[in-house]
C-alpha cells in the first residue's frame, strides 16, 4: 500500500530540497528508538515511546513494520512494537514510515521526505565516505557511537543522511527515555559540496520556513498555482494585495456617492440599525430611536471619530426620526440588514 | 532554530463582525456636521477610507496581528498629527547587515514590495511578513466583500 502511494512521489519529485525540519524531527525519533532499544528491550521508556508513536499511526505502522520485519534487523523487540527494528534496516520505505509516523497530517512534509528518499537510494554509494568525513567533522557536536557503527556494520544505512543543525530537542527527549536527554546536538551530515556552516544551516532552515509560508499564501491567493518559482508568486501576491486595496478604495468611492444621496434618512437609518445589530450580537434589548445615549459611543470608537461628536446634531436627526412612526423606521432598517446579510450567502 | 512548526493560525472572524464595526464607524461618521455637504467628496471618499481600514483592524484582530496594531497606531497619529510615523526599519536592516550576502536579492526586492504594502511591514523579518501578509489578505477580502454588500444594498432600485 505505502509503494504504491510513494512511487508516484517519488516520480515527480525532481528537486533536491531537504526538508531540514522535518528531518530533524524524524532524524530524533530515529536516534530515539535506537537508544532505546539498544538500552533495553523491554523498558518502561521504550513503551512509552512506543505507545506514543503508536498513538499517532497505528494502522500504517503496523502495515510497514510487518512488512519490514521480514527483511530482517538486529534489534529484536516483539513484532508488535516493532519499531527500533524496522527502522535500521536501511530501506527508503523504513524512512518513509517514520516520516509518515512523524507528520500524519502533513503532507507536505512527506512528500519532502520521499524526495529526500530519493536521494537516499542515489547516494547510497558516497555513504560510507560521508560517514568517516563527518565523525571527523564532528568538533562541537556529540556524537552517538553506537549507532554509527551499528549503522556501518548494517552497510546500508540512510538513517543519518540528514543535514539539520540544532540543539531544539528538548521536546522529543522529554517523552523518551532518560538516555535519550544526553543527546542535545544532532548529527550534521551535509551534503556534498556544501558547508555544515552553522550560518549556512540556518540560513537553509531559515529559507525552508519561508517557502513553506509561501505555499500557505499560494493557497489563499487565487491564481497563484500556476505560476512556480518564488518571485513569480510574490509578484502575484503582490498584485492581489494591490487589487484588493483598490477596490476597497474604489467601494468607498461608490458608498460616498451613495450616502450624499440619501443624506439624514440613511443617517437615521444606520443608527437604528446600528441598534438593532448590536442588539443582534449583544442581545441587548432593542432601544428606541428617540434616545441617543447609544449611539453616542465615545469610548468605542476612540479612532473612529475624527472631530468631536456634535450632539446637537445627533438631536436633530434624532427629532426628524420621532416623528416617523416607529414601525417604520424598524422595517426599513431590517430590510436593509437583510438585503446586506443576503448578499453574505454567496 | 528549529523549533516545532506551530500551525499558522490565520483565522478571520465571520462577516458579521465586520460589517458590525465598518457600520458603527459610518454612522459615526454621518454624524458629524460637515460630512454630507456635496463638495469636498475627496475628503469624504479618505474618510470613508479609512474608516474602512481601521474597522476592518479592530475587527480582524485588534492588536493581536502585527499589521492591525501598526494600521491602528497610523490611524490614531494621523488624528492629532500630520506627520506619518517612520516605518520601524531598524530590526530588519540589522539582519540585513549581519546576513548580508545570505538573502536572495530577487526575493529580499519582492520582500521589500511586500512590506510597503501591508501595514507595519517594515519591522518584520521575512518569515513573519509571509503569516501577516496571509492574514491581512484575508481580512482585507473580508472587508471588500463587506463593502460590496452594503454599496449593493443602497444602490437606488
Amino acid at each position: 500500500m505505502l509503494e504504491g502511494l510513494v512511487s508516484p512521489e517519488n516520480l515527480s519529485l525532481s528537486s533536491m530540497d531537504m526538508n531540514v525540519l522535518e528531518r530533524l524531527k524524524w532524524l530524533q525519533q530515529q536516534q530515539q528508538q535506537q537508544v532505546v532499544s539498544q538500552s533495553s528491550d523491554n523498558s518502561p521508556e521504550l513503551l512509552q515511546i512506543l505507545q506514543f508513536h503508536e498513538s499517532n499511526n497505528d494502522e500504517l505502522l503496523q502495515s510497514t513494520f510487518s512488512h519490514f520485519q521480514m527483511l530482517g534487523s538486529c534489534f529484536g523487540p516483539s513484532p508488535n512494537m516493532g519499531f527500533g527494528p524496522s527502522h535500521e534496516a536501511m530501506d527508503g520505505c523504513i524512512s518513509r514510515t517514520s516520516s509518515f509516523q512523524m507528520v500524519p497530517v502533513d503532507t507536505m512534509g512527506v512528500m519532502l521526505k520521499n524526495s529526500e528518499e530519493n536521494r537516499t537510494i542515489s547516494s547510497k554509494n558516497k555513504r560510507k565516505s560521508e560517514v568517516k568525513r563527518r565523525e571527523e567533522e564532528k568538533t562541537e557536536k556529540k556524537i552517538k557511537v553506537e549507532a554509527e557503527t551499528e549503522s556501518n556494520m548494517k552497510g546500508k544505512s540512510s538513517m543519518s543522511n540528514n543535514t539539520e543543525a540544532s540543539s531544539d530537542t528538548s521536546k522529543e527527549t522529554s517523552k523518551g527515555a532518560s538516555e535519550i536527554q544526553k543527546l542535545d546536538y544532532i548529527h550534521v551530515r551535509s551534503r556534498r559540496g556544501q558547508a555544515t556552516d552553522r550560518h549556512s544551516l540556518a540560513e537553509r532552515a531559515r529559507r525552508e520556513k519561508i517557502s513553506k509560508k509561501m505555499k500557505y499564501l499560494q493557497d489563499i491567493v487565487p491564481g497563484c498555482k500556476k505560476v512556480t518559482g518564488q518571485a513569480g508568486m510574490l509578484d502575484e501576491i503582490i498584485n492581489y494585495v494591490q487589487s484588493l486595496q483598490t477596490q476597497v478604495e474604489f467601494l468607498s468611492m461608490k458608498l460616498a456617492v451613495l450616502d450624499s444621496e440619501l443624506e439624514l434618512a440613511v443617517e437615521d437609518l444606520y443608527v437604528k440599525q446600528d441598534q438593532t445589530l448590536q442588539a443582534y450580537f449583544t442581545n441587548l434589548p432593542v432601544v428606541n430611536a428617540s434616545k441617543p445615549s447609544i449611539m453616542v459611543d465615545v469610548p468605542l470608537f476612540p479612532l473612529d471619530q475624527q472631530g468631536s461628536l456634535d450632539l446637537s446634531v445627533i438631536n436633530l436627526s434624532q427629532t426628524t426620526s420621532t416623528e416617523a412612526p416607529s414601525a417604520s423606521w424598524e422595517t426599513q432598517s431590517r430590510s436593509l440588514f437583510n438585503t446586506s446579510s443576503l448578499g453574505f450567502h454567496y | 532554530m528549529a523549533s516545532a512548526d506551530k500551525p499558522i493560525n490565520t483565522d478571520v472572524p465571520e462577516k458579521d463582525v465586520f460589517t458590525l464595526h465598518f457600520l458603527q464607524s459610518l454612522s459615526n461618521l454621518r454624524r458629524q456636521n460637515t460630512f454630507n455637504s456635496p463638495e469636498k467628496t475627496n475628503d469624504r471618499v479618505k474618510k470613508i477610507k479609512k474608516a474602512a481600514y481601521v474597522s476592518m483592524a479592530r475587527a480582524a484582530g485588534g492588536t493581536n496581528r502585527l499589521w492591525s496594531r501598526a494600521l491602528l497606531r497610523r490611524a490614531a497619529k494621523e488624528n492629532s498629527k500630520v506627520v506619518r510615523f517612520p516605518r520601524r526599519k531598524k530590526r530588519v536592516t540589522c539582519l540585513r547587515r549581519r546576513r548580508s550576502n545570505r538573502r536572495d536579492p530577487v526575493e529580499e526586492e519582492e520582500a521589500e514590495r511586500l512590506r510597503n504594502l501591508v501595514p507595519g511591514g517594515g519591522g518584520m523579518e521575512t518569515s513573519k511578513l509571509m503569516e501577516e501578509t496571509a492574514h491581512y489578505i484575508k481580512c482585507l477580502s473580508m472587508q471588500v466583500k463587506v463593502m460590496q454588500c452594503l454599496v449593493d444594498g443602497l444602490a437606488p432600485k
